[in-house]
């Protein structure tokens, strides 16, 4: 454990620009509302796998919905 | 709240009354006995936490059918899995100072108490790291 990881993430930015809500992009991708809540505070970082499922939901790639900010 | 952590407070919760109850049948039969109470007085006990643990989660599944049935996703899973390791430590440690105690001791009743007193105590560590985990960065 420790700190946040420090993957980055627009996944509020995206989903709210969509006016898509937590619970129906957590079952777009087959996680629950709190983990999708974990990812866009910050808290969770998804399996790669979710992670393209998000970017193919909003339509953009990888590095257009998540970033990387090593120490 | 998710199912998963509403599970775990009220399995948490349940495992805590009646792990209390063990103690203090242990304790007066201990008392009554003049020596450590028979490792069969833990049926008792046994039989309250399966009875009690079937009712809580029918009625946890019951009140949320969907959330009961959907297998645990990614973030879960590795809650699970580290809450399952953070308590094998705890109920090591447990198991660890119960057969120091029966070297010293060389009660075999008192064995059998210390190490189902270490299941209990593991078990309510591994949903209190569930619920610490699953608020926190996993």
């Amino acid at each position: 454990m420790g700190g946040p990881p420090p993957i980055t993430n627009r996944v509020r930015e995206l989903r709210e620009a969509r006016e898509m809500s937590q619970a129906a992009l957590g079952e777009a991708i087959g996680v629950t509302r709190q983990t999708i809540i974990a990812i866009e505070q910050g808290r969770y970082s998804p399996s790669l796998e979710s992670a393209f499922r998000i970017a193919r939901i909003f339509g953009v790639g990888l590095e257009g919905v998540f970033g990387w900010e090593p120490d | 709240m998710s199912y998963r952590e509403k599970s775990a407070w009220v399995i948490a919760a349940l495992m805590a009354v009646t792990g209390a109850y063990y103690f203090l049948i242990v304790r007066a039969a201990s008392q009554a006995l003049g020596e450590t109470a028979p490792a069969a007085v833990a049926i008792g006990f046994v039989m309250l936490v399966v009875i009690g643990s079937i009712a809580v989660q029918v009625v946890l599944a019951l009140s949320s059918p969907r959330e009961a049935n959907a297998p645990a996703d990614e973030r879960e899973r590795l809650v699970a899995q580290r809450s399952g390791n953070w308590s094998g430590l705890v109920l090591a440690t447990c198991a660890v100072t119960a057969l120091g105690h029966f070297l010293v001791r060389s009660d075999g009743s008192m064995l059998f108490h210390l190490v189902m007193g270490s299941l209990i105590v593991s078990q309510i560590a591994e949903y209190a790291f569930q619920i610490f985990l699953s608020r926190r960065s996993v």
